[in-house]
Parts: structure tokens; sequence; C-alpha cells
């Protein structure tokens, strides 16, 4: 038997040829992938725990599958030659087809345009200014001078006097071109570029927020605040892993996966860049500025900064100041000179994409005190005022993005996103086709009507006395699962979009109560570190992709979110990549994510003595709570009774 | 009507398990029912005052334990492992329970009753998790272990250290961070090269980890829950170790 085999990757969209790869027998399908440069995500991080890496094998042997095949993808896709690619290892020649699930189509992305500046209350000042001279070339050869100090000196207000090499070697062919016609770019007063004419309205920039799941780039003008063009999607970086913590496993103690993952975020970024300048019609040379955002291992891993260190405790990053570099340094597709700012870090979990939304959110300046929730895997939540402002990380995991969840899927075509529920409940999909499976805000609203149908108690347990009080239609819902367990059925095999039904298992629940009980847990941390009441916070801001979808009422229903009024919970878009374009337009404003930085009082969770407490009581969703034991038992229980009472 | 749902008793529809002729262990006309119920429903000053009386009857300390505490409490860990009751559930149960092990551990310390094995527990290094692993020692000491809980966070040293003074017979560590489950695999290794790893049976657990990962990083054996975490403590206990010196 020879070491290596060969495995043919076929393509099902017709997005590419047919790929060969001869790769050694120990490998899994997906390390083969890779090898074959096809891109296969690994939501859960190579660990069998989801089903985004699915693929079937078309010919070859079939691998025996393992107990994770069997768990995610069930006993029919099993037997049809699906596996999860993470898990399979081949035994010979081999020909597979990525098969991603349908979940994984369309998945919602927050674009730029969930967050236009208000450009007309802004002041414009983004340190990056443009002036024309015209310049001779040196002339006398007994008291010479030199190219760069005729320029010098036909700039009336120049504070620096220090020239970047890449513009020296430049300078010779243009300072004899259109009679000495030349434009000075500079930063904050310091020279970053020469070329040749008059170019003074030709002044660009980009703000990036590279999330753990999205990238969002925007061109922006930097003279008008104008925004040109915007460009986004999943973070390239997914295929690794899909949460922050299987990100930072990947590439922790290995220099090799760090590289390879800022490559794709590297890649990715300088992609954008090209496609926004093109349809702007815009020549990359003139972005002189550059703003990136992102939580502190996105931020470490576009800089090429060891992660290891941010997946364990303390949790402390290796930088926290304001950032700058030349575009060169990295490389990004800009001005060689071009500035690329990377804003401050809070502490591990609360990253420059935190300082970003509370720049946007100007919760640093307000007099009320605020409150404002970044619902996520990575969440945080930011509570205060200008008086006094403090930062938690709250990660709720990634069953709100359906990971772990039986049914659970992104936000994508055919996922349940909204549930109603009057004699009986219905069930509304994005896209409105028939349901493949549940997302985040759907398991949320499910849930809540779930407890308002009285399906469920306050301690997540399915109801199981007095069923016969429900509607006849509610108590037809209520199921066995295949395992054995209790299972709520949204909706019927014969109504789904997948053979088999879906609904939500016990199992689920307890998943969603320590997801949300995370987020619930932190901002009463916060109330409880600053002594403030519900009443007191004035507004609760929900940032993010996410917070866009989710139904106030039924996230107030869970206790994901406090009680307030409605007209006190409000949604602010994508915040961070908003809080990103005003330190591009602004100087100053950059700056002061710098002095937030210094000001506020990150608080550790877990290092709190009254933290398990509230974690714990923070499961709880509101409602009542029904009898634990079955009918059965408590008869058992009350003929006992009355046996001792005899 | 789906009946099936209802009149389902299978394994997530734990029931009470009544001790064979406790009747016969206490006094004429005693009841148990009360505290069981109590210890079930986490009623922690129930517990405390029904433990109490059953001292001052003059009830020896092993019967309340088995006939009095357990009974309450094996009904919720089954529950828990059901998934029929969660986190919440099972802590305040937890609290109940120590309240009343609180009263009953010197007495039985007094007796000479010697604990199982002893099991020395904490979270690895770098990770700051406490819940699990302290639902995992209250079901331990349960059981009759004599557990060391070393909090979260633990040096691998550390580990090996308590491990040597007490001479421990099971280890167990839990991670529950993606990015830490490597230090299960330090922490084993280490007591590899300090020599001490035939002495000791090595446990793991925490929600990224699994059966395979137990096996890659050389541990004995991997709980899904804090329940079968103390059954396969309870088997473990039993196989043959190397002495401590």
């Amino acid at each position: 038997m020879s070491d290596r085999i060969s495995v043919t990757f076929v393509s099902t969209s017709g997005q590419h040829a047919d790929k060969v790869v001869q790769v050694p027998r120990d490998l899994t399908i997906l390390d083969a992938a890779r090898y074959a440069g096809i891109n296969i995500e690994a939501t859960c991080g190579v660990r069998g725990r989801c089903r985004s890496c699915r693929v079937k094998i078309l010919k070859g042997a079939i691998p025996p599958p393992s107990v994770q095949d069997t768990v995610q993808l069930g006993h029919d896709e099993v037997l049809e030659g699906f596996r999860l690619s993470c898990q399979t290892r081949m035994l010979d020649d081999t020909t597979v087809a990525p098969m991603p699930p349908k979940a994984e189509e369309g998945h919602k992305i927050l674009e730029a345009h969930d967050s236009m500046l208000d450009t007309d209350e802004f002041h414009l000042d983004s340190g990056i200014t443009k002036i024309s001279v015209t310049a001779k070339a040196p002339v006398e050869e007994h008291h010479q001078t030199s190219d760069v100090e005729e320029i010098l000196s036909t700039i009336p207000d120049l504070a620096h006097h220090k020239v970047p090499v890449q513009c020296m070697r430049k300078i010779p062919p243009i300072l004899r071109k259109e009679n000495g016609k030349l434009t000075v770019t500079r930063f904050n007063g310091r020279i970053i570029d020469v070329e040749a004419g008059d170019t003074t309205d030709k002044l660009y920039g980009f703000a990036f927020d590279i999330g753990t799941t999205s990238l969002v780039g925007t061109l922006l003008d930097l003279r008008t605040g104008e925004q040109l063009a915007t460009a986004g999607g999943v973070n390239a970086q997914a295929v690794y892993g899909g949460d922050l913590m299987s990100r930072i496993a990947y590439a922790q103690f290995d220099e090799k996966k760090l590289t390879t993952l800022r490559a794709k975020v590297i890649n990715q970024v300088n992609q954008y860049i090209r496609e926004c300048c093109e349809e702007a019609g815009v020549d990359c040379e003139h972005v002189y500025k550059i703003v990136i955002v992102g939580n502190s291992c996105m931020h470490h891993i576009f800089l090429g900064i060891d992660v290891s260190y941010l997946g364990l405790a303390p949790y402390a990053p290796v930088v926290r100041e304001n950032l700058v570099f030349p575009a060169t340094d990295l490389p990004l597709k800009a001005a060689p000179n071009a500035q690329v700012c990377m804003l401050p870090i809070i502490a591990g979990f609360v990253g420059a994409d935190t300082v970003a939304c509370i720049l946007a959110t100007r919760i640093h300046e307000s007099a009320e005190i605020r409150t404002l929730v970044d619902i996520g895997t990575n969440g945080e939540v930011v509570m205060g005022s200008r008086d006094r402002l403090t930062a938690c990380s709250a990660p709720a995991g990634p069953a709100l993005e359906g990971a772990q969840i039986r049914d659970g899927m992104r936000g994508a075509i055919g996922a349940i996103e909204k549930v109603e529920v009057n004699d009986d409940f219905s069930c509304l999909t994005i896209g409105d086709v028939p349901a493949i499976g549940i997302c985040g805000s759907g398991l949320i609203d499910a849930a809540a009507k779930m407890i308002d149908a009285s399906v469920m108690d306050r301690n997540g347990n399915f109801r199981k006395h007095d069923v016969e009080q429900l509607s006849p239609a509610v108590q037809e819902r209520l199921v066995l699962s295949e395992n054995g367990s209790r299972e709520f059925m949204l909706v019927r095999e014969e109504d789904s979009g997948k053979s088999r039904r879906i609904g939500i298992t016990q199992g689920d629940v307890r998943q969603l109560q320590l997801a949300k009980s995370a987020i619930y847990s932190g901002i009463r941390m916060l109330q409880s570190v600053m002594n403030i009441s519900d009443d007191e916070i004035q507004l609760l801001m929900l940032c993010g992709g996410f917070g866009n979808y989710i139904n106030i009422q039924s996230a107030k229903t869970i206790r994901l979110l406090p009680d307030l009024e409605n007209e006190r919970i409000a949604y602010v878009g994508n915040a961070a990549l908003l809080g990103a374009q005003m330190a591009l337009l602004s100087e100053s404003e950059r700056n002061n994510a710098y002095e937030i930085t210094q000001n506020i009082e990150h608080v550790a969770l877990a290092a709190r003595p009254d933290f398990q407490d509230i974690f714990v009581d923070s499961m709880a969703f509101k409602g009542a709570s029904f009898p634990v034991s079955s009918k059965s038992n408590r008869q058992r229980r009350q003929r006992r009774r009355e046996r001792q009472l005899v | 009507m789906n009946t099936e749902f209802l009149d389902y008793e299978g394994p997530e529809e734990p029931e009470l398990k009544i001790p064979e002729g406790w009747e016969s262990r206490a006094p004429e006309g005693w009841e148990w029912q009360t505290l069981w119920e109590a210890v079930e429903t986490g009623d922690h000053i129930y517990t405390d005052e029904r433990v109490r009386e059953s001292i001052e009857m003059g009830i020896d300390p092993r019967v309340i334990l088995d006939d009095g505490l357990f009974p309450g409490f094996d009904l919720q860990a089954d529950r828990f492992s059901a998934m029929v009751i969660f986190i919440p559930e099972m802590l305040i149960t937890a609290r109940a329970m120590k309240a009343g092990l609180a009263l009953i551990r010197p007495l039985l310390a007094a007796q000479a009753e010697k604990p199982i094995g002893t099991f020395v527990i904490g979270t690895v290094l770098g990770d700051m998790h406490d819940i699990g692993q302290s639902i995992v020692t209250i079901m331990l000491e349960n059981a009759g272990f004599n557990v060391i809980n070393l909090g979260t966070d633990v040096h691998p040293d550390k580990f090996i250290e308590t491990a040597l003074n007490e001479k421990a017979d099971l280890v167990g560590f839990s991670a529950l961070l993606s990015t830490t489950v490597y230090y299960q695999k330090v922490t084993i290794e280490e007591f590899q090269n300090a020599g001490h790893r035939e002495k000791v049976k090595i446990l793991i657990g925490g929600a990224p980890t699994s059966p395979e990962w137990a096996e890659e990083c050389g541990a004995d054996g991997w709980g899904k829950d804090a329940v079968e975490a103390v059954k396969l403590a309870l088997r473990l206990v039993e196989t043959s170790r190397e002495a401590w010196a």
C-alpha cells in the first residue's frame, strides 16, 4: 500500500474545475481540501461538533462513520455517504464533493449601510492634508541643493523636515515633469507622499471592522466624509474555526498557523480595497489613511502578533495603545506610506471594536447612564456615563449562531427567525421558504413564546403536568425526539424543507440558558459594580449584527435583556464600523479612543465573588416554575404521604 | 394528544430510589420523606434542622447519610444527567446536601470511617471556570471521597505537589475553553515527567473535551457530566496503581 493517496475534489456549484491532490494517507478530508486550496468551513474548529464541513464521498472506499458523523449528520446521511470532513480519514483514493449544509448559504452579513455617519454635524479632521506646490529642480552646481530641499522650500507651513525614503525614490522624475508642479501629502504635518501634478482633490481612506465572523470595509472621501463604496463578507479565517476561542486555539503556539490566519485577513482586506476602489473609480495610490477595528484576537492576528496568551488567564493582550504603521509594513494596497491606524484595546476580551462602539454611541460623553450591549459569540457590555464607565466581556458562545443546537443554523435562507403563538404556534423563515433550521433570533423567539404559552417554565423545563389544559394543537407539538428526550416541535416533517421535523430539544434550551445567562449576568454584574438599578439605565443600546434581528419583547421574556420599557432599548447598527469611520475622519476622535481606554474600568467577571450566584440566577427565564416530577412520581409520593399519615 | 409524551418513563424520568429496609434502621415512627424532598427541592434550612434532629435521636450518621440525605440528592443527580433539571436546580440541591454533610462529616470522622479515596480536583492553568468542578466536588464528597479542590487556574506543579502530599488516588482537571484544553495534556505530561503518572488515575472533563481528546491527551477517563465523573471515579479508584513512596 502506498503512503500517499489521491483525493479528487469535485465542485458541486461549478465554481472550480475538479482538483486532484496527492496527500499522506493519515490526513483528514478537511486537511486534504486545504492542501488542494479548497475552502471548507469548519465552524466548530475541527471538533466534529457542527455540520459546516460536510462532504459527500462519491467514489472510493467510504470510511466507517465516527460517532460525530452519526450525531451531526444522522443515520440517513451517513448511509448516503455523507461525512464530516474534519473527522474522516480516507482509506484509499477517494473522490469527494464538499457539500456544506444549505444553512450556510445566503448568510446575512451586516452591511456598511447599517451605519451611515451624519457628516453634517461632524468636524472633518482626518489628519491627512494635501498641498499643491511648484518646485524647481536644483540648478546650481556650485552651491548645491538637493531635490528634497527644493521641494521642502516651497511648503509654507513646514513643521517636519523628514521625507520617507519611498518618496525620495519617486522624486527625481516627478520633479522634472509638468514644470515641477507636484502635490505633497502630509499626515499630522509629516510628509507621507509626493506625486506629480495637482491631485489635491484625491484624498481617500478606509475604515475596516474585522469581526470573528464577518469583515466589512468602507471607502470614504476624506475631504467630504462621503461614503463611496463598501465591501463585506464572511471572514476568510472562519474555515479555521467559527468562534474566537477555536481561532485562538488553532494558532496557539504555532507560528505557521498564525501566519496562515494573518495571510487570510490581509488578502481579504486588500481584496476589499481593490473592489471598493474599482467601484468608486479611485486609484489605490490615493488611499492615505486606513482605520482598523476588531476584537483583540483579530487585531493581533492582523499584525501577526502571537495570540497564544489571549486564550489563557488572565487573557492579557500583547499591546493595547493606538498604533500607526505605514501600509507597506503590513502590506496593504494603498499609498506606500498610507497610515494604517489600529484603534486601541481595553482588555483581552474587550477589544478595539468595543472602543469603536463607545466612540460611535457617545456613551463616554453621556450625562445619563447608558448601557451598550454587543450580543455575540464573544459579546461585551459597557455601562456608565461621562462620569464613570465600566466594561466586561460577556461571551454567549456560538449557540446564538446555531452551533450546538440540534436544528440550529446561521441566519440564512430557510432559518426560522420569528415564532408566533395564538391557539397554535406558527413560524416565519428567512426568505419565506420551508424551514430547514432555526437561527439565534428564532431560538430566542421560540423560547419566549413557549414560556408565554406555558409550555416551558422559568427553569427551562418542558411542561409535563396538566398538559390537557394546553390547546390541542399545542399538545400535538410536545413530542419525543429520537434519543428519547422531550422536544417541542416547531415545524412538522411534511412542512419542513428537510426530511425531518424541526424542533427545540431540552438540550437546546439548556444551551440557550447558558448563552443568554452570559449576557444577562454581564449586565447584572456591571449594575452591581456601579450600584445602578434598572430604573437608572436611561438607554440600552444593542449593537452588532445580531441585535438587529432579535425581538426585544422576546429577549426580555427569556431574560437576555433587562425588563426596561421598549422606548429605553434601541438598536444602533454596526457601531464598530461607525466608530472606525469616525476615527478615520477625525484625529481628535482617534485620540478620544485612546482616552476611553485609559479611563474605562474593565471588570473581570470570573474574579468577582458574587459572579457565580448572579450567573446561576441569570439562567432563569421569566414566568412560573412547574413541578419537576411527572404525574406518576407525584402520585407515588402522594400515596406514600397518605400511608405515613395512617 | 401524544400520550407517549406523558407516559414516558424512560431515562429522563428518574424516580426516587427509596433505600431498602430503611424502617429497620430508624426509630419507631420515623420518616425520611420530608428530608428527601427537602434535599430534592434544595431547602437547606429544613435539611439542617432535620439532620440535627436525626443526630439527637441517636441515628447512626452513616444511616442519616445513606437513608436520609442521598435519596433526594441522587434523584436530582439523575435528573441533571437526563437534562430534566439544570445547573441552578442542581446547585441548590448541592447547597442543601452540603448543609447536611457539614453536620455528618465530623461524626463520620470520629467513627474513623475511611474515605474511599483521595481525589485532587481543579481547573487547569489559564482557565477561570468554576461552576462545573464545584458540582463535581460535592458529588464526589457525597460518594465518600476525600476531595481536595485546588480551585481555578491551577499550575501543573500545584496538582503534582498536592497529589504527592496527599497521596492522591485520583486527579481530575477540567478545561472549559478550547484554548485551555491544551493544559490538560501538559499537566498529564508533567505527571509523567515527575515520575508520578502511574501512581494516580487521571480524569478530565469540560465542555470542549471529548472521549477522543481524553485518549489523545493520555487521560484515564472522561466524564460527560458530574454524574458520569463520579461513576468513573468509583470505578477507577478500584483499579491498581503504583504505590506512593
